[in-house]
């Protein structure tokens, strides 16, 4: 298969595609844009508490491996909320040995990878074979690559036993990658 | 206000369709892309005199209906109820991607390129951005598109490769 053909097998699929809300609804929802637009400060204010909830969220002492008070912003940052959701705020693409260390003390079988993943040797990681469609969504219900960090949560109530998850960061925090594994000693330490 | 109304209902009319095939290809659900380039127009018709004198604004459309996907998921990323499309990365070809109506292979074979390969791949064959324009949109260099392009196209080759052998009996 051509680029050509590649490029039109694309462009073809998703020509059953179409936008269904109607010009009237985009228009009447631009009149609300407009308004909030002309609330000074509300845009304003919310940045700062969002930015704030950021700051206590890096800062909480004794839940991140790596985040102390007073230290400027780690690499990574792990938190693990109530409900058993972990959260992972990745800043840099380094020690992800301390980052699998710090999620499976949570209670996440995983295995990190920063850099090409073709790179690692041996490879001790397999796909695991049990999945359905679905389970992975359940298991990182969200993940939200970005320009200086990603962020991402596990749940790890939702693996079925023997399964565990890959976080791969091949090149930068625009393109993380994560994967369901087979657990095993090699691959996510049980 | 009624020529800008016209002007931005003939815009909505003739680019909606690829806006949101777009945006579907960068984030895999057919329901979230149809919400979020929603919202993208509504702000293009709120700003429609400086949106309309953008040299691409299907490209603006497409560009904000992205920013919203992220400020969206930052805001509620601890309520832990957005799925995230691009998890599918995991599933096999062929299991697809719920609520899309595009072949559920080619969809399962985009969502395993990285993030931004799809965008490049979306911005150039379905707005049908040149390299330069992509570039623009997304921030980055000419370079670095065509280099995300040609891995992107690499890859679907060698996904979908098999397949179709598969299906032609030798």
């Amino acid at each position: 298969m051509n680029d050509d053909e590649l490029a039109t097998l694309v462009k073809t699929s998703v020509t059953d595609v179409h936008m269904t809300t109607p010009a009237d609804q985009i228009i009447s929802r631009s009149h609300a844009v407009r308004t909030r637009r002309r609330i000074p400060g509300l845009a304003a204010g919310m940045a700062v508490a969002a930015a704030a909830v950021l700051a206590v969220t890096a800062l909480l002492p004794g839940r991140s491996a790596t985040v102390r008070p007073g230290i400027h912003l780690s690499a990574w940052t792990v938190i693990k909320h109530a409900d058993g959701t972990v959260y992972v705020r990745i800043n840099q693409l380094r020690d992800p040995a301390g980052l699998q260390r710090k999620l499976r003390a949570e209670g996440v079988p995983a295995s990190v990878v920063f850099g090409n993943p073709l790179n690692v040797q041996p490879k001790p990681c397999q796909w695991y074979h049990g999945a359905v469609a679905g389970l992975l969504p359940k298991v990182v219900p969200s993940i939200a690559p970005g320009q200086g960090h990603a962020i991402l949560a596990i749940r790890p109530s939702a693996l079925p036993a023997g399964a565990g998850v890959q976080i791969i960061t091949p090149t930068d925090l625009s393109s993380i990658g994560v994967r369901l594994v087979s657990t095993s000693q090699g691959c996510t330490g049980s | 206000m009624g020529t800008q109304r016209l002007g931005f209902a003939e815009f909505y009319r003739e680019s909606r369709d690829d806006c949101l095939r777009t945006v579907l290809i960068s984030v895999g659900d057919q329901d979230t892309a149809q919400e979020l380039v929603a919202e993208a127009f509504a702000r293009a018709c709120a700003s429609w005199r400086t949106v309309s004198r953008h040299p691409a604004p299907a490209a603006w459309v497409v560009r904000t209906a992205l920013n919203i996907s992220i400020s969206r998921w930052r805001r509620h990323r601890r309520e832990v109820a957005v799925p995230d499309p691009s998890a599918v990365a995991d599933l096999p070809a062929g299991d697809g991607v719920a609520g899309s109506s595009v072949d559920p292979r080619l969809m399962a074979a985009l969502m395993r390129l990285s993030a931004r390969q799809r965008q490049v791949v979306a911005l150039r064959l379905l707005l049908d951005l040149d390299t330069r324009a992509t570039a623009e949109v997304l921030g980055i260099s000419p370079n670095t598109v065509m280099a995300h392009m040609a891995h992107a196209l690499s890859a679907l080759r060698n996904d979908l490769a098999p397949e179709r052998q598969h299906e032609s009996p030798s």
